[in-house]
């Protein structure tokens, strides 16, 4: 470490080259960081999936809904503790631009089915009491000002029905962007052809290791009826969801890498400038006695350096900005859009990866010149 | 005066390794723009094509997917017969079509995704240009078959001929594979539209297809449908339908392209900036000589420009060629309107290449104005000077 103030020195010594540098490490970082921040959202419900949830659609797809007598039976499935209706109404508020989910549900249920989800007491209790309430998340409220009272109305493209809603509760946890109301006001409020139909069911069984033998009770009691159920665990229904966008996690890596291998060269390029441009003080400082392995470690030390200090700072600049402004507000499904600490670590380590391998070849090389060879340089 | 094109050359060789670096760091960043961009071509291009330009489709009112819409039987009568819609023989050119979907994995997964089954008519494939059967035979009216487009059935488990899948309590048994030149079409699975009818227990359609005889008419059938107040239906064009899809899956890609490429593409632009500001100090006596052989302050930074600027050129050339192998690649997605699955393949077209070409360029060019822009500045003896 006796070396440390020599490669400071060095590092400032081209300051335009160095700043230059610096900012092209940090400029890729954050767009690693960014990027892979969306894939973690990307897969985190899959990832965070209750371990006790377990979700029953239609066999052929979701297009198909279920029979709403289904309710009863599954809820006497052993093994089941609670079951809701859980079904996609697609009501769009005001404008097709303001798009969130909105899905009607059993409200005395909705609480155990959704323990993620935070309400006080008395909202659950005004949630359950009014036929009309209907509960919206913290971020729907940032986005679009509801408050608790307010008549929301929702138009429903499906049903081509008009819904009217009266906001009785105001959760925090899940997404935040969702709107739960009460199945029987939707049931009571569709047209003929649309009634006591149900798009999915949501359960929460009593142990995880039920899970298995309720998805086999369920889908055996209703294999030869007309509505065929396929029920899952939660992870695997996410997973689902997470498939059916293809290959995107390939496309991703793909990009990060392209990003990766650009930055690699980036610096690689200024190293081996740096390294040319000092090949006789190199020759200077062999001839005043220094190892070949001290001299190839004072550049290694300083490109270290520089990619120590662009990746804190990246990952700085990445932190400010995503903790300022919240983009999962505007994405669908996203829970949150922070950089998660596996994020920040990965891309440090990846930083410094760089900028070691950036170096190995230039320090090598010009640490095994001969004293004459590297004073005879005309660089 | 200007310094002749060679001079610039010969200099990208001087420093290979440098050249080499700095272009390909402009090269991974052409490419990266390449691959989020011509997968979003790749959607736009499908779904620009599947709309046939004299084809008229009609919905319910207020529904804005096919899977939402409705239209019975009495009113596709009342639409068979309208004044405008073209013929064949004594026949009409309309096909009542009807859609669900069905979930399947994808091959070599356990999870996979919606495939649109499409319900057609007998006149349905007639007004769909590019269809084809290429493999097996077409289905048989009123039996349960099904035709699959073949990149379905490449994609997913269980499609191929002679494979079985279930509709409610219906066994369908694919019998044919199609293509369709590379429309939206080439994502279904195509059935008789009156049994998948009955296997759904449903008497109506989700949509009917009309043909009409010239472009002159298109206008007038449209408003005629639309304004009925006893239809309760509105036609659109079928090319403006599908153009309308584009929308969401490839704006959205098309954001994040721009989003990461440009900040790719400072990233790359520092590096350059690097790279130039070498470039100048190595060569700052040789700078002088040429203003002493009375090159202008003008010239000499035109020379740095370009200099930069075909190293830019070289590196869109390297992103490019590592770009193109993309166009042998297909794959799909799940479109935002039906949630179904939408087959396409990446489309790096010429004029993708060109934006890139400009882009690239331009990566170069802010990379070497203030480099440039130093070396005009040079005081003559100063620079002699300069050891």
């Amino acid at each position: 470490m006796k070396y440390t103030h020599l490669i400071l020195k060095n590092i400032l010594r081209n300051k335009r080259r160095t700043l230059l540098t610096l900012s092209s490490l940090v400029v890729s970082l954050f767009l690693m960081i960014t990027l892979a921040t969306i894939l973690t959202e990307f897969t985190r419900g899959s990832k965070e999936a209750n371990p006790l949830r377990l979700i029953t659609r239609h066999s052929v797809s979701l297009a198909f809904p279920l029979p709403v007598a289904y309710e009863q039976r599954i809820a006497a499935v052993p093994g089941v503790k609670h079951v809701t209706p859980f079904s996609w109404f697609g009501g769009i508020y005001k404008d097709e631009k303001n798009f969130f989910a909105n899905f009607a549900v059993d409200p005395r249920i909705m609480r155990e089915v959704s323990p993620e989800i935070k309400m006080p007491d008395a909202q659950w209790q005004a949630f359950i009491n009014d036929r009309q309430g209907a509960i919206v998340g913290q971020k729907l409220v940032a986005l679009y000002g509801f408050s608790l009272g307010q008549r929301i109305t929702l138009k429903s493209p499906i049903y081509t029905a008009e819904m009217e809603f009266i906001v009785r509760g105001i959760y925090t946890g899940g997404d935040g962007k969702t709107l739960y109301f009460s199945h029987e006001y939707l049931n009571e409020s569709l047209p003929a052809w649309a009634k006591d139909k149900v798009g999915t069911f949501f359960m929460m069984a009593n142990t995880p290791a039920d899970i298995p033998r309720i998805s086999q009770a369920l889908d055996s009691m209703f294999l030869n009826t007309d509505a065929p159920t396929k029920t899952e665990s939660e992870r695997e229904f996410a997973q689902s969801f997470e498939t059916m966008m293809g290959s995107v996690k390939q496309f991703m890596y793909g990009i990060m890498a392209a990003i990766t291998f650009s930055l690699l060269l980036v610096m690689a390029n200024t190293m081996a400038m740096s390294v040319r441009e000092r090949t006789r003080e190199v020759g200077t400082l062999k001839a005043l006695g220094f190892q070949r392995g001290t001299i190839a470690w004072l550049f290694v030390g300083e490109s270290l350096l520089v990619a120590t200090f662009g990746a804190a700072l990246g990952i700085g600049i990445a932190l400010a900005v995503f903790r300022s402004l919240d983009l999962s507000l505007y994405i669908p499904n996203f829970i949150s859009f922070v950089p998660t600490p596996e994020t920040l670590a990965v891309a440090f380590a990846l930083a410094l990866f760089v900028g070691v391998a950036s170096v190995i070849y230039s320090a090598s090389r010009v640490s095994r010149m001969t004293i004459a060879e590297a004073l005879r340089s005309t660089e | 005066m200007a310094l002749p094109i060679k001079y610039n050359l010969r200099n990208l060789t001087v420093r290979k390794g440098t050249t080499l670096a700095t272009a390909s760091t402009i090269g991974l960043t052409v490419m990266v723009y390449l691959m989020v961009m011509s997968l979003a071509r790749g959607i736009d291009l499908t779904l620009a094509s599947s709309g046939e330009p004299l084809n008229l489709i009609v919905l319910r009112q207020g529904s804005t997917a096919e899977l939402n819409s409705d239209v019975s039987r009495e009113r596709l009568n009342a639409l068979m017969y309208l004044d405008g819609v073209a013929r064949e023989g004594d026949q009409p050119l309309a096909a009542p079509e009807a859609i669900t979907l069905i979930y399947r994995a994808r091959k070599g997964m356990s999870q996979g995704s919606n495939i649109t089954i499409r319900g057609i008519g007998p006149m349905s494939a007639k007004l769909r240009s590019g269809f084809k059967l290429a493999a097996g035979r077409m289905f048989q009216p009123g039996l349960a078959e099904a035709i699959v487009s073949r990149r379905i059935a490449e994609r997913f488990q269980g499609m191929e001929i002679g494979d079985k899948f279930r509709i409610q309590a219906t066994d369908y048994t694919v019998v044919g594979l199609f293509d369709a030149g590379g429309k939206a079409f080439e994502s279904e699975i195509w059935v008789d539209v009156n049994l998948l009818g009955s296997t759904m227990k449903r008497d109506s359609f989700t949509s009917v297809l009309l043909r009409v005889p010239d472009r002159a008419q298109m206008a007038a059938l449209e408003k005629r449908i639309s304004d009925d107040q006893r239809l309760q239906l509105k036609a659109v064009s079928e090319r403006k339908f599908y153009e309308d899809q584009q929308g969401t899956a490839s704006g959205l890609l098309k954001g994040l392209g721009i989003f990461i490429s440009f900040i790719m593409a400072v990233g790359a632009g520092f590096a350059g900036m690097n790279t130039m500001y070498a470039a100048v100090a190595r060569r700052t006596t040789e700078v002088g000589t040429l203003r002493v052989l009375g090159f202008s302050r003008r010239s000499i930074l035109a020379a740095f420009v370009l200099e930069s600027i075909f190293i830019a050129v070289i590196g869109v050339g390297i992103g490019i060629l590592l770009a193109l192998p993309l166009n042998f690649v297909s794959t799909g997605t799940s479109n935002f309107t039906n949630f179904s699955e939408i087959a396409f393949n990446f489309r790096v077209t010429p004029d993708l290449m060109l934006s890139a070409l400009i882009f690239g360029a331009g990566i170069g060019l802010f990379g070497s104005l203030l480099p440039s822009l130093r070396a005009a500045r040079f005081k003559i003896v100063d620079a002699l000077r300069a050891s």
